[in-house]
């Protein structure tokens, strides 16, 4: 067989997306890939530029489908910055959780598609069936199990509902238990090792040139983890471990996502023993009017007069469940920011494509793919 | 047992025949019962029987095996169509019978029409050889496990040939996989035949199965069972070593561009091979449809108790099979072959010259003295 191109996308079982890897093999050897990604390219950052602040919210659910409350979170603290608000503390604790129960989803849906990858069925469906409960807690409480709308500027949109947190104790045990069996139907077997042992090889120092970022960055052996290293909302008042493992390889990425997993566990079990203990207001006093008027229509200039509010400039990052995302917003003292940059990591993590693909086989592409977890939402925005 | 499946096809010819020769004149009706028109007739009948339990059987095959996935799964697979979904299957069937199958424009003809047909063909072949009871087959093949293994392995070629002419690449990757994966397995799997035939003595399926009475070949010739299967899971292709059409990679493999009733042929023969190879390896070494001594009288002498202890192994060795797809990975081509031709060919070799030792030592009457295994 002489050498020739593959598309492998953009509807391809391998790619969980939308996206076009084009694959140069010899046989079954990977000479060169070429990514293409902008296939769901839906313009989010330019439609934020004709909305009010709270209205991007919706559009953050989007960005990232299986990660959308660390999306809006990445959004409001860059907004919130912008436009000088401060939340209650409350709202961040509720953040905090919902952002790490949000890990946890992304997490579990990563694991139901990587191991379909390298063709595990059952638990292909244990991670399915263990999302839809951090699902149904998320319907509890934002009345949505994918496209939230929950956090707004200064606070979020309404309170925990009765007997949330016990609930979610349950579910928390549930899943570290859960999380046991995981692991012995993946790392017990020699087969899983003979797939994922020593396969798309990302050193630390190539994760540092190409900007590669979360599980894949610390599954190289760096201690890098946004939420310990520039603490954001109430994280500097959690205690956890950064999850690392030394291989760099697919089962490294695989050890780092599980450790992930039981830190999440760990990080809710804190936020919900505080939010036990401290009721109180979850939107902030002194909120401008026009910002709590979302649904206004868009583009209408005469609305709403534009009012003579400060100007400033939002910068945020956190540890979303792909790596490091950042969110950069302008306020010229309109009530549409006047620009919205999003940085997502899974755009950086496929652009090394090249670095981690080349020289392993076909059937190496979709553990490997499936190792780096990708999620074009965010990718192309 | 002496009612054979030909001699009943042959009373439903005279049946028919002689009704239509009653009603016919003269002439017509001395042409219309002579023997060799009955006995034309009655290999038709003959056929046509063996089609649709083989086909049922498939058919009840998936069914079963989607249930069991669905269990391991944690939920509970087919449930609404008839009763726990048993009519699923054919519900999908006429649905995908009523589909138009598109043919791409660059493909093969001749290639991409007749690959499917002699796969499916072929695998059909094989149930007019197995026999499933005594009498079963009408007359005795000599060479019957000769014959059932050589048409077992006409498939790749046929694979090959579909997968080439869809003018694919996912195909011809797939098709290559194949083509390899086959005739890597085809050695120890023949090889671990030979220790068969080296302890009962003979080709014939039905002498094999006789020579079992006393204890079934899987005790001395363990070895050779464990080559034996895992040989037959690549043949089947199905997971841990379904590489051929692994979706994560190559969508499906060599059947990529075959949509409609040509995917549900190849689906089908799928699942004719699994059932094939489940019934090669009752034959072999699980007894055939013999039961051991210490089975009350009243359970093996029932009629058609030959018949129903013989599926029973059948659904038993398959629901093994789902169990394995059910819990282990993929594994790689590479790795595949490494392990077909640097592990499984020792092994049967080395079954081979254990078979040879128990042959010449002539120690395997004793196994028949141990009361669990002995009949």
């Amino acid at each position: 067989m002489s050498e020739m191109w593959i598309n492998m996308g953009p509807q391809h079982p391998m790619t969980h997306g939308l996206w076009n890897l084009r694959v140069h093999v010899d046989g079954e050897m990977v000479l060169d890939v070429d990514p293409e990604m902008g296939y769901l390219h839906r313009g989010i950052e330019k439609i934020s530029e004709d909305r009010h602040y709270n209205e991007v919210v919706t559009l953050m659910d989007r960005c990232c489908y299986v990660a959308g409350l660390a999306w809006e979170h990445l959004y409001i603290l860059s907004a919130e910055q912008a436009l000088g608000i401060r939340p209650p503390e409350r709202a961040e604790w509720i953040r905090v959780m919902s952002e790490e129960f949000q890990r946890l989803g992304s997490h579990l849906m990563w694991y139901a598609a990587f191991v379909q990858d390298i063709g595990l069925m059952a638990p292909f469906l244990y991670g399915m069936r263990d999302r839809d409960l951090v699902l149904d807690l998320f319907q509890s409480y934002t009345g949505a199990r994918m496209t939230y709308e929950y956090m707004r500027v200064g606070g979020v949109r309404n309170d925990l509902p009765n007997g949330f947190t016990d609930q979610s104790r349950k579910v928390c045990d549930w899943l570290i238990d859960r999380f046991e069996e995981y692991d012995r139907l993946c790392l017990a077997s020699a087969i899983f090792h003979k797939r994922c042992d020593g396969l798309g090889k990302m050193s630390r120092a190539d994760c540092v040139a190409y900007g590669v970022t979360g599980p894949m960055l610390r599954s190289a052996g760096s201690k890098r983890d946004l939420r310990k290293d520039r603490p954001y909302s109430a994280y500097d008042r959690v205690e956890f471990d950064v999850a690392t493992a030394d291989g760099a390889d697919v089962t490294a990425r695989y050890l780092v996502r599980m450790e992930e997993m039981r830190q999440s566990v760990r990080i809710i079990r804190q936020a919900l023993d505080w939010l036990d203990k401290n009721p109180g207001p979850v939107m902030a006093a002194r909120v401008p009017r026009w910002l709590g008027a979302p649904y206004a229509p868009i583009g209408n200039e005469g609305y709403l007069l534009k009012r003579n509010y400060p100007k400033g400039l939002g910068l945020s990052a956190i540890e979303e469940p792909h790596g490091e995302a950042q969110a950069y917003i302008v306020n010229d003292g309109g009530e549409h920011p006047y620009r919205v940059k999003f940085r997502s990591p899974v755009f950086a993590n496929i652009s090394a494509a090249k670095k981690y693909l080349v020289g392993y086989r076909i059937a190496d592409i979709p553990p490997i793919m499936g190792s780096v977890d990708v999620c074009v939402g965010e990718c192309d925005r | 047992m002496s009612v054979t499946l030909l001699s009943v096809a042959t009373a439903i010819s005279q049946a028919i025949l002689g009704a239509i020769g009653s009603v016919l004149p003269q002439p017509a009706s001395g042409a219309v019962t002579n023997v060799n028109t009955v006995d034309g007739l009655a290999a038709l009948i003959f056929a046509a029987i063996l089609l649709l339990a083989s086909m049922l059987n498939t058919i009840v095959l998936i069914w079963w095996e989607r249930k069991l996935l669905g269990r391991f799964m944690d939920r509970r697979g087919a449930m609404h169509v008839g009763y726990a979904g048993l009519l699923q299957n054919f519900a999908d069937g006429i649905k995908l019978f009523r589909k138009d199958t598109v043919k791409p424009r660059e493909a093969d003809t001749l290639g991409f029409w007749s690959g499917p047909t002699a796969y499916m063909v072929t695998s059909l072949i094989i149930f007019a050889i197995l026999p499933v009871s005594t009498g079963w087959n009408s007359g005795s093949l000599p060479l019957s496990l000769l014959l059932a293994l050589a048409v077992f392995s006409f498939a790749p070629l046929f694979i090959f040939v579909s997968a080439w002419s869809s003018n694919n690449k996912y195909s011809l990757i797939g098709g290559m996989r194949s083509a390899a994966q086959m005739i890597a397995y085809e050695v120890p799997i023949l090889l671990a035949v030979v220790a068969v035939v080296l302890v009962s003595g003979s080709f014939d399926l039905q002498t094999i199965v006789l020579e079992q009475t006393n204890y079934w070949f899987w005790v001395p010739l363990f070895l050779a069972l464990v080559v034996f299967v895992a040989g037959m899971l690549a043949e089947m292709e199905r997971i841990p070593f379904d590489l051929p059409e692994a979706e994560a990679e190559l969508v499906e493999g060599w059947n990529t561009e075959y949509g409609g009733m040509m995917f549900a042929f190849f689906m089908l023969t799928d699942y004719l091979r699994a059932l094939l190879g489940s019934f090669l390896i009752v034959l072999l070494f699980l007894g055939g449809w013999t039961m051991p001594g210490w089975v009350p009288a009243a359970a093996t002498s029932f009629p058609l108790a030959g018949i129903f202890w013989f599926m029973l192994k059948v659904y038993i060795v398959f629901t093994v099979f789902v169990w394995i797809r059910a819990s282990l990975p993929r594994v790689r081509t590479d790795q595949l072959l490494r392990v077909g031709w640097n592990r499984m060919v020792p092994l049967a070799l080395l079954s081979v010259v254990l078979a040879a030792l128990l042959v010449t030592v002539k120690c395997l009457p004793v196994l028949g003295c141990i009361p669990t295994l002995g009949g």
